[in-house]
């Protein structure tokens, strides 16, 4: 009998327990966990990465390199609708280039818009298992996905308020849950245990506290080790930190619908990728009275640059400052610090004297 | 009589080291300003000495200690700041509280510059340049130096130019190879050197004042600020006056002084500082791959602050020593 698959997704934020449960549950495979996100990851995929591509592709070459010393022996690499669709082509070829042995589904060659066809790709991991079982096992999955989303979403709209230290010990309770989660029942189980944690701690929040909203490519917004934890950064200044960009927002809920007709009045084109939904949502933070916006790129990132001028023309007209970063493989976080602190610095001034 | 509060401010760039010490009204009691030279300890400890005679301590007490800049962290540590604020809050305090009319603050340091719009007294919006250093203050001495010149006599000669040649502005590794090019063309010197004045002023407004509504007041500071050639670049291309301050190199320290004023931490600040010895090691965690530096200071052979690490694992011990 050929041995089971053991299978690997680059480190994506959290979102790896999501693949391990789909992996583990579903297709009955073994799912290999690169090792956390670190400089060495970064040095690995600059050094086999082209020069001028961005940060997000280098990152998840080194984690795949990473992921294939560490015993894997199939990589999966996620679609988008960047240039991101072309990454996982040009991932297997360098990765093979080096030597490297491995099965790669690349789910950009599937993406037809329909899950159906994602679920066929994935059956490569395991030929002979029930599709009912996978199926299955892909709807527990997006349920983790929304428990982890809004987990992670109450975790930073709140830790910054909590003199006990429990928060951070409940989220990191919650996530191992995640990534040790065998059923549903265990997912639900977990995301109970979280609300129920937070539920009794008592939180310092003042009536009107400083709120700020994170915006930007999906990568780079979305993975602490990416954006060198600019949301727990931020949060330990004492700020509510929201993010609406998340994969339950994006893809399962549809995050606010027809959001193109909805920023017209901005921008009447997609600009492809995160553009639209970035703009929809920094609108949505303005429109709520938030007391400001960050929008987290990469450098080079086409779509999020292009929509700079956008975000400047809606920073202007609801007087809420954007404070624009750019990240690339630095390893420094004294040049972020010193942006955060002024912007904190700036909107909490502001606050005061509109009070 | 007892002595009166005073308020230190030391704002430490990296081309530049920058104090004031005011009292209660802003005042200033004495300042210096010298360079960095890579050695921001050594700095402050000649800046200190050289502030020492200005002082009277018969008279005056400092009693807040206010630390910004790019080495606040470290001097802060050494010092035994009350306050350590960025740089960017420091300059708009500073600022304000000596133009509190002023809509737009141009700031061009040594390696970074930044642009801060305000409204009624408090900053409503900033940028600051993120991947590049193009068009600072580092540009314009390496491209005096270039042209056998000191970097402060640049806005004298870029005064006399008529016709200022056009230099490539955006990006600092082709305005030079632009700049040398013109050069081996021929162009006057006074020419190359205005439209090198012209290029900054230029690239700033490019990059770091892109999207941004630049109004009048506008009042520019920082080092390069002290290049007439690149204040009138910037009339010119602002189409409104500008505004320098006579102490607008200072403006980061004293905006550091004013925090530390207005902050509820109180110390007593001692000038022996300047004779204890500091030592900062960096070492590697080794506690995980990220291999966090984290860097040690020492006074006096023990250690009193550390930074650099991500989490407990990398976190020195404080009993330790450089023995």
């Amino acid at each position: 009998m050929k041995q089971r698959r053991k299978v690997a997704l680059p480190r994506y934020g959290e979102y790896n327990c999501v693949l391990k449960y789909i992996v583990e549950q579903g297709f009955e495979a073994r799912c290999i966990l690169p090792p956390p996100l670190s400089r060495r990851t970064e040095d690995l995929g600059a050094r086999n990465s082209p020069d001028l591509v961005c940060t997000p592709f280098k990152t998840t070459l080194g984690s795949m390199i990473e992921a294939l010393e560490a015993g894997a022996d199939t990589i999966i690499m996620v679609l988008g609708a960047c240039r991101l669709n072309y990454f996982g082509e040009l991932q297997e070829q360098i990765l093979r280039d080096m030597g490297f042995e491995f099965e790669f589904i690349n789910l950009s060659l599937y993406n037809t818009g329909n899950v159906k066809d994602i679920l066929r790709a994935l059956k490569a991991i395991n030929p002979r298992c029930s599709m009912v079982k996978a199926a299955r096992a892909v709807y527990d999955a997006a349920k983790m996905v929304e428990h982890l989303d809004d987990t992670t979403s109450a975790y930073y709209q709140n830790c910054g308020f909590d003199s006990t230290g429990t928060y951070p010990k409940i989220y990191r309770k919650f996530i191992a849950d995640m990534y040790a989660a065998q059923s549903l029942a265990d997912i639900r189980e977990g995301y109970r245990a979280a609300c129920e944690g937070f539920g009794s701690v008592t939180l310092a929040k003042p009536a009107d506290p400083i709120r700020i909203g994170i915006i930007g490519d999906y990568y780079t917004v979305m993975d602490p080790f990416s954006n060198l934890e600019l949301e727990q950064k931020l949060a330990d200044m004492g700020v509510e930190v929201h993010r609406l960009m998340n994969i339950t927002n994006d893809m399962l809920r549809g995050g606010g619908k027809n959001k193109q007709a909805k920023i017209r009045e901005y921008s009447e084109y997609s600009m492809g990728a995160s553009s639209t939904a970035d703009i929809w949502q920094a609108q949505n933070f303005a429109e709520r009275g938030f007391d400001g916006v960050i929008q987290v790129k990469s450098a080079g990132c086409m779509p999020e640059t292009d929509i700079m001028p956008v975000l400047a023309n809606l920073s202007r007209e609801y007087r809420m400052p954007i404070l624009y970063l750019t990240y690339d493989s630095q390893t420094s976080d004294v040049g972020l610090m010193t942006r955060l602190e002024a912007f904190y610095d700036m909107v909490e001034m502001r606050k005061k004297v509109n009070r | 009589m007892s002595r009166q509060n005073a308020f230190l401010g030391i704002d430490v760039g990296s081309i530049s080291t920058k104090a004031v010490i005011i009292d209660e009204n802003n005042a200033i009691l004495a300042q210096e300003y010298i360079w960095t030279e890579g050695n921001p300890i050594g700095a402050v400890k000649k800046l200190l000495a050289l502030l020492e005679k200005q002082f009277d301590p018969a008279s005056w007490q400092i009693v807040g200690v206010g630390a910004t800049g790019s080495a606040r962290r470290l001097v802060g540590a050494m010092v035994g700041a009350t306050v350590v604020k960025n740089e960017i809050t420091a300059h708009a305090v500073g600022t304000t509280t000596f133009h509190p009319e002023v809509r737009t603050i141009l700031e061009i340091g040594g390696q970074d510059s930044k642009i801060i719009l305000v409204e009624n007294g408090i900053a409503v919006d900033y940028a600051m340049n993120t991947l590049c250093a193009a068009g600072t203050g580092a540009f314009l001495s390496s491209q005096a130096r270039r042209l056998g010149i000191e970097v402060e006599e640049m806005g004298q000669y870029a005064l006399q130019s008529a016709h200022p040649t056009m230099i490539a502005a955006r990006c600092t590794v082709f305005a030079e190879s632009d700049l040398v090019h013109k050069i081996q063309m021929g162009h006057p010197r006074e020419d190359i050197i205005a439209g090198v004045c012209r290029a900054v002023a230029n690239n700033y407004i490019n990059n770091v004042g892109k999207g941004k509504k630049i109004c009048s007041p506008v009042v520019f500071q920082g080092g390069v600020s002290k290049n007439v050639g690149v204040v009138r670049a910037f009339e010119d291309l602002l189409g409104c006056p500008v505004i320098v301050d006579d102490n607008g190199h200072l403006m980061g320290a004293m905006g550091a002084a004013i925090l530390a004023r207005r902050s509820l931490n109180r110390t007593q600040f001692d000038f022996s500082v300047k004779n204890m010895e500091f030592v900062t090691r960096e070492r590697n965690c080794g506690g995980c791959s990220n291999n966090c530096e984290v860097i040690c200071v020492y006074r006096n052979g023990r250690l009193i602050d550390f930074w650099g690490n991500r989490c407990e694992r990398g976190a020195a011990r404080t009993d330790e020593t450089t023995a």
